[in-house]
């Protein structure tokens, strides 16, 4: 007979059992993607064995030398990156203005913009298309940047939840003292409200990553790809190397995966705050 | 924008000489959104209705055909394949990750030491580029060299072909979305079954109820708000599936795989042919209303809103 303490315990490891071999049952592909990345040509069409007999980093340099890999790095990076900056001010402005300050047609105005969260993007692609021709933006930084960087209706949303949690003696007392409304939302606004710009921030930088349909209409040239796009190539014109295409995959998702560990929990509260936070 | 007088009895926001600064500052600051709002989605929705009613080629200008372009549409065979395969693939897609991602909330909810490290472990598969993750499955379900015919073969079963078969493809393709999504609603789910406060369980702990009914009458109810919203939200994201299927089968073998919006898009950025594919546009928008409306209608009506 065991006693109670015991089967608990016993209960307990049971449970870590289960879900450690559910985590690898369920992580198998990425490993798998791993080990073919890792893997010798004639290897990878002669075994299964999940650790490769040699590892070799030579599927590695082939992606890397005969695609255009680095440029597809550069690209999807740096525009990345200017969407996160612009998004980051411009949703920490409208959710400043939607959370903190008074104006007439408030409400109304913030739930129509959060009502657009259900418009797919099929609806509003080809007439964008046509305003970047229209613009001679076709081929450019631009096209993949400035639709994406004034901001969306899930970031304004989360930094409004955020900004009316805080007091409002805060900004009063702060315009009392003679700051503008812009003065006080950089000064003491923002620097509050760094955590709500974390979580909004590694969002932000996933998505965009990631982004797939838009760089793919907006873009032809191979000196403009972004990741995705380059990716979606590759299938064609590499896909009986297989240990190559998923060193291509594995450049492609690691720094995503290196974001997630070092900003694990801005991940889950971001997550969270989509469902919770209704 | 109305000018009010002042008067004591008004709210104070209302008060224009004295509050003209405020409000011009909430204007500016949500001025880029808006001017993006405006740009980028409303005056293309607009403009997308009208080219649905017209034949455009992008380059000369856009030809008034009336309701050509619908009767088309309605005539196309691919095009009511291409729906049918949609609404396969959310009908068959959302519930099972839903199901799927219950049952691991909660295994999970269980003051587990490691918890962040099995919760960051799941998201892992969301954090990738679908486009990525779409060729490593490819490569899993390669006919001849790929893992799944491998473990089928060990257990002595015949080979199949995962996305080169007419009727396994689109299946395929749903497991691999099922699987790289999985993790968000698994952390979704697993903050709902966290709000449930545990004096409810005890309670009822006292009145003699088996984890049976404690999951049906407290957990049910209480995340059913959270739940619900996740179907819809899943619903209307599924139903313009286009990442995986482009970059896994390009719509093939046939037509087996050739989603709503992979068919658009081939239309209007392969055919150069504009009309249908906007009206295709309009198409999905409605369908996704009309979805929404009776999602709302027939499961959100019995969602239990209040609980305190």
């Amino acid at each position: 007979m065991l006693t109670l303490g015991q089967r608990q315990s016993l209960h307990k490891s049971m449970l870590y059992m289960l879900i450690i071999f559910l985590l690898f049952i369920y992580l198998f592909p990425l490993l798998w993607q791993l080990s073919t990345s890792l893997k010798d040509a004639s290897e990878v069409f002669s075994g299964f064995n999940l650790i490769p007999q040699k590892i070799t980093s030579a599927a590695y340099f082939t992606a890397w030398s005969r695609f255009n890999l680095q440029q597809y790095l550069f690209n999807t990076a740096i525009v990345a990156l200017f969407i996160l900056i612009g998004t980051l001010i411009s949703c920490g402005l409208a959710g400043y203005a939607f959370g903190q300050l008074q104006f007439p047609g408030k409400n109304i105005l913030f739930y129509l913009y959060l009502a657009t969260m259900m418009v797919p993007a099929a609806v509003t692609l080809i007439p964008a298309y046509y305003i970047i021709i229209k613009l001679n933006w076709v081929n450019t930084y631009y096209a993949l940047i400035v639709p994406f960087m004034f901001g969306n209706a899930f970031g304004t949303f989360l930094m409004r939840q955020f900004f009316m949690t805080l007091p409002k003696e805060l900004s009063e007392s702060a315009t009392i003292d003679g700051a503008g409304y812009f003065q006080t939302w950089w000064r003491i606004m923002l620097p509050l409200s760094k955590p709500a710009l974390a979580t909004l921030g590694v969002m932000t930088l996933v998505a965009q990553w990631n982004s797939f349909m838009w760089p793919l209409v907006v873009t032809q040239s191979q000196s403009l790809k972004v990741l995705s796009v380059g990716l979606a190539d590759f299938r064609l014109y590499f896909s009986v190397q297989w240990n190559s295409l998923m060193a291509a995959v594995m450049i492609a998702v690691i720094p995503m995966l290196l974001i997630l560990i070092l900003a694990q929990k801005m991940f889950i509260k971001g997550i969270q705050f989509s469902g919770v936070n209704r | 924008m109305s000018i009010s007088v002042s008067r004591n009895d008004q709210p104070r926001h209302l008060n224009f000489q004295k509050n003209w600064r405020e409000w011009l500052a909430g204007y500016l600051m949500i001025l880029p959104n808006f001017l993006r709002f405006f740009v980028f989605m409303l005056i293309p929705i607009l403009v997308t209705i009208y080219i649905g009613f017209t034949n455009w080629d992008l380059i000369n200008a856009p030809r008034w055909v009336g309701l050509l372009n619908y009767k088309i549409l309605l005539r196309d065979s691919i095009f009511w394949t291409s729906l049918k395969k949609t609404i396969l693939f959310t009908i068959v897609n959302v519930p099972v990750q839903s199901f799927l991602a219950l049952l691991i909330a909660i295994l999970l909810n269980q003051k587990l030491k490691g918890l962040n490290l099995f919760r960051t472990l799941f998201i892992a598969p969301w954090i990738c580029m679908p486009v990525a993750i779409g060729l490593t499955w490819t490569w899993i379900y390669n006919k001849e060299f790929g893992y799944l015919n491998h473990i089928l073969e060990l257990i002595g079963l015949a080979k199949v072909g995962w996305i080169t078969s007419q009727d396994i493809t689109l299946w395929s393709i749903v497991a691999t979305n099922v699987w790289e999504f999985l993790g968000w609603h698994i952390i979704l789910l697993l903050a709902a079954l966290q709000i449930v406060p545990p004096d409810l369980y005890e309670a009822a702990l006292v009145d003699g109820a088996n984890n049976w009914t404690r999951f049906w009458k407290i957990t049910v109810p209480v995340i059913s708000p959270i739940f619900f919203y996740d179907l819809v939200v899943n619903m209307i994201s599924t139903l313009q599936i286009f990442d995986l299927p482009f970059a896994m089968t390009n719509g093939g073998p046939g037509n087996a795989s050739r989603v709503f919006n992979l068919y658009l898009y081939q239309k209007g950025f392969q055919f150069l042919q504009m009309g249908p594919a906007s009206a295709m546009g309009v198409i999905l928008f409605i369908f996704i209303i009309i979805c929404t409306f009776f999602i709302f209608k027939y499961i959100g009506s019995r969602i239990n809103y209040d609980l305190s």
